[in-house]
């Protein structure tokens, strides 16, 4: 917690530099650090929100318990959003759609891009899987449809259709569509959807703010010479550079 | 593993719910099927419709309602409501053929029944699937001049269920349509109610964005409502949301502002606002869905026919940012709609825009949409072409170097004339409108295509934009066209025709067909012959206009039809002094002396041009004229006219009076 604490101030305190190039010593940035005030209540929200975003249901119920801070979702429907990113995560596409259907069925019949990427992750499983006739009948059955509806999604149902051109599917030039990060990609999009149509925004706002750290100190490196944070796990403040 | 489609063949599927109704068990995993397989997929969804797969949807759905009202709530009989109804919903999802089948089957009133529904999970899928086929252009007309179901809907607007508020909203956006409806919407309280609502959730914020839009749009009584005291501060809430995360909710506060703008000019003036109101929608077409797609349709309606937005657009570069869109292909056909129609309105006016739309070299892909699959997307090209051929300087010049113009422009435009669509057809005759005007080249080209006979056979069509666009095309063509060309189109024509058009039933086509003859009948004296053909017929049914005819338009243009006769030979001059004068034992007003005393200077004017022709000095028979004239009580008319408060009318006037006094002040 305390790398955030000094995240936080590091930020404030940048906010309120002014305009020409000095040189602050770490003794100068210190104390300017702890003049700068962040509420732990603002802090709590932020962690909770970071949570419940990402669906990590223990946590934000512990999260709860623990600081008393009220989550901005019911916990009782992250429950089902996990299930569904569970299920991708796993390749158990199908099951994860029924969920999906079961949760609100409008979110797959208004995201045409989304249906399709889960067709498409549905397909890469069954190559996977070496059930190349499947394979074959479900990219006709299914993908091409897709295609037919939406001259956009051709390339990449081109792009995986190729698969079963090749016998080395793992080292082929598309092989990265057999990783694991292809599910991952899938399965925050999922997510993603199933945020949004519950009015909640799809995006937890630490990442924002570790952007701006960045990008504050970065404006600031045109103006001053200053302890910069250069890595962004420990936050540990370096040493102004002569 | 996943099992593929063919496990479970449509078919079976289909006889599994029709069969065993009573086990209700079998009927729930075979909806879920029927369901799982048709979300997102429409070409499933069009298979199980023809295979009958909606009525028993909607049979379960029905039975499984009635249940509900016997016995107390049940698991099974809420999850066959839940199932039966989330199917339905998905069939009528963005689906007209779904819709159709939806409502043809009898599924509305079980659907609206299930709002009331204790378990929330119930009221969510009927909710959900009513809004799917309110979405719908085929949805049954919702009455809001009736009080009942304006408390309806207040009550589905005051639900905490969003789904059903958003269900209310959605009726609104969708049925609303006259400016009594909006009224009454609005004295009602359901425009506060969505106020309130804007500052509700994501989803709720949306669906009354886009209800307010369709509530306000076009009706100042309402935007005063919603700029009001009681309406707190709508406009700054509706202000902060275009800059709000979610694009879809700034395209949709924008269109808000759009149509508050468009409703009342006096709000919403200042340059900032309209500059942030076209950058915010510029980014918007960055967005690669639905709301890309939008956000064209949108600048267009900020833009149209208003010349200081598309100066300013043009400073942000916008003709730029459209024309690189446009060649991001292949692009969806809404979106090249969009793109072309805006470009269009962006060069209506301004040269400026449409030179620059030149210099990018993207006219090939303009005409390329004049073949697109879509009629939307060809009339929207030709309203691009017609905005750029404004257009008549370098720019067009350089454009008819050789065969570009014919083969690129002109051919595919005259092909149009023959569309199946008749928007399309309109826009295709304005472009060729404007191609027409000037130049040699465009008439000749035009004419070797085959266009004239095209125009003689639209001006003959039974649809009055057809008629009026058709003999608009033809005037242009005739403008100082040489008698070659004119001769042709006489030919095309006949007299008759033309006779006939200048008295059709609809005012507009009658101006059009007198500028024609106008235009005809000027230049030299030949030409006045067109009007003498079969006894005069033509000049008959001028004159006849001249007598019946209310709208000015008309009249002016009859006049100087009749005053270019004027400018003919002795039995040319003498036919108009027939149609201008009454005749003997005829005690009516003169048509001249009316006109001459019209409110309207155009026609004055008009109307002197031709007594100028008729009293040229150096005719044989101008005495004889200014004899009659002065009988006919026209000198002392004009002689009432000598400081006509327009400067037009005076000097023509004197003139006139000029070349009467030639002959003596004819006081014997």
């Amino acid at each position: 917690m305390s790398l955030f604490w000094i995240v936080l101030r590091q930020l404030a305190e940048i906010e309120a530099m002014a305009t020409s190039k000095k040189v602050i010593t770490s003794d100068e940035w210190e104390k300017k650090l702890n003049d700068v005030k962040i509420r732990k209540e603002d802090m709590n929200r932020l962690v909770m929100n970071f949570l419940v975003t990402e669906g990590c249901v223990e946590a934000a119920e512990k999260f709860r318990m623990e600081s008393g801070t009220k989550p901005d979702i019911d916990i009782a429907t992250i429950t089902e959003r996990m299930a569904v990113k569970k299920a991708v995560q796993c390749g158990n596409v199908e099951d994860a759609i029924e969920r999906v259907n079961d949760l609100n069925p409008e979110i797959l019949d208004t995201n045409p891009q989304l249906f399709f990427h889960l067709q498409q992750q549905r397909l890469i499983e069954l190559i996977r899987n070496g059930k190349v006739e499947e394979a074959l009948e479900f990219a006709q059955e299914e993908l091409a449809p897709r295609g037919e509806e939406n001259q956009g999604f051709l390339e990449e149902l081109e792009r995986t259709v190729a698969l079963l051109a090749f016998d080395d599917v793992a080292n082929c030039p598309i092989g990265e569509l057999l990783d694991i990060s292809q599910r991952l990609k899938t399965a925050s999009e999922v997510n993603a959807a199933i945020l949004t149509s519950q009015s909640h925004e799809k995006d937890p706002k630490l990442p924002s703010l570790l952007k701006m750290l960045i990008w504050a100190q970065n404006q600031l490196d045109e103006k001053a010479v200053y302890p910069r944070i250069d890595h962004l796990p420990t936050a540990t403040l370096g040493d102004p550079a002569v | 593993m996943p099992a593929s489609a063919s496990a479970h063949r449509p078919e079976d599927l289909i006889s599994r719910l029709r069969s065993a109704a009573a086990d209700g068990g079998a009927n729930l995993k075979a909806l879920r099927e029927l369901k799982n397989q048709i979300i997102g997929n429409r070409t499933k969804k069009l298979s199980y419709i023809k295979l009958g797969a909606v009525p028993s949807v909607v049979s379960i759905l029905a039975s499984a309602s009635a249940d509900v009202k016997a016995t107390d709530a049940d698991a099974d009989a809420d999850a066959l409501l839940l199932q039966s109804a989330a199917a339905i919903g998905s069939f009528a999802c963005g689906f007209d053929a779904g819709v159709k089948a939806v409502i043809d089957a009898g599924a509305f009133p079980h659907l609206l029944g299930l709002i009331s529904h204790p378990n929330d999970k119930v009221v969510d899928a009927g909710a959900r699937s009513l809004k799917m086929i309110y979405q719908s252009k085929l949805a049954p007309k919702y009455d809001f001049l009736q009080d009942k179901n304006v408390t309806f809907l207040l009550s589905l607007l005051n639900s905490e269920n969003e789904n059903v508020t958003g269900l209310g909203a959605s009726i609104i956006t969708h049925s609303c349509e006259t400016s009594i409806e909006q009224k009454a919407l609005s004295d009602a309280g359901v425009l506060k109610r969505l106020i309130c609502l804007i500052g509700g959730s994501l989803c709720q914020r949306d669906a009354s964005l886009e209800s307010l839009v369709t509530i306000i749009k076009g009706n100042p009584e309402v935007v005063s409502k919603f700029l009001g005291p009681e309406s707190g501060r709508a406009l700054t809430a509706v202000t902060e949301l275009t800059k709000d995360r979610c694009p879809r909710t700034r395209l949709l506060a924008c269109m808000c502002m759009i149509v508050i703008r468009n409703t009342c000019p006096c709000y919403l003036q200042d340059v900032g606002t309209k500059t942030k109101l076209v950058l915010i929608l510029l980014e918007l077409l960055d967005d690669p869905g639905q709301v890309g797609d939008e956000a064209a349709f949108a600048l267009s309606s900020l833009i149209a026919e208003k010349e200081e937005l598309q100066k300013l657009a043009f400073e942000e570069n916008v003709v730029d940012k459209l024309c690189n869109h446009l060649r991001k292909g292949p692009l969806q056909a809404k979106r090249i709609q969009g793109i072309l129609l805006a470009l269009a309105d962006l060069c209506s006016k301004l040269e400026s825009c449409r030179s620059r739309l030149l210099s990018l070299q993207v006219l090939s892909m303009v005409t390329d949409a004049l073949s697109h699959d879509s009629a939307n997307v060809r009339a929207a090209a030709c309203l691009c072409l017609k905005s750029v051929t404004r257009s008549v300087k370098d720019v067009i010049q350089n454009l008819s170097a050789g065969s570009f113009m014919k083969e690129v422009i002109v051919i595919p435009l005259v092909q149009l004339l023959h569309d199946t669509s008749t928007s399309v057809q309109v826009a295709a005759l304005g472009a060729i409108s404007n191609i027409v005007v000037d130049f040699t080249t465009h008439k000749s080209l035009f004419i070797q295509c085959g266009g004239v006979k095209q125009l003689a056979q639209l001006s003959k069509s039974m649809e009055p934009t057809l008629r009026v666009n058709a003999v608009w095309a033809l005037r242009n063509l005739t403008f100082l066209t040489d008698n070659r060309c004119k001769g042709g189109i006489f030919l095309e024509l006949t007299a008759s025709a033309l006779a006939s058009l200048i008295g059709d039933p609809e005012p507009s086509v009658q101006e059009q067909a007198l500028a024609l003859v106008r235009n005809l009948v000027d230049g030299c004296i030949d030409s006045v012959e067109y009007v003498m053909s079969e006894d005069g017929h033509i000049l008959h049914a001028i004159g006849r206009q001249l007598q019946t005819a209310s709208k000015p338009e008309v009249l002016i243009q009859g006049m100087y039809a009749l005053g270019n006769v004027a400018s003919g030979n002795e039995f040319h001059k003498e036919a108009v002094m027939h149609q201008l004068l009454p005749q003997i034992g005829d005690t009516t007003q003169s048509i001249i002396i009316k006109h001459l005393q019209n409110n309207d200077s155009r026609l004055r004017t008009a109307a002197v041009w031709a007594l100028v022709n008729l009293t040229f000095p150096s005719s044989p028979g101008a005495h004889g004229r200014v004899v009659k004239l002065r009988n006919a009580g026209i000198t002392s008319q004009l002689k009432n006219m000598v400081n006509d408060p327009s400067l037009d009318v005076k000097l023509r006037v004197r003139a006139a009076l000029g070349q009467i006094m030639t002959f003596g002040d004819g006081s014997t």
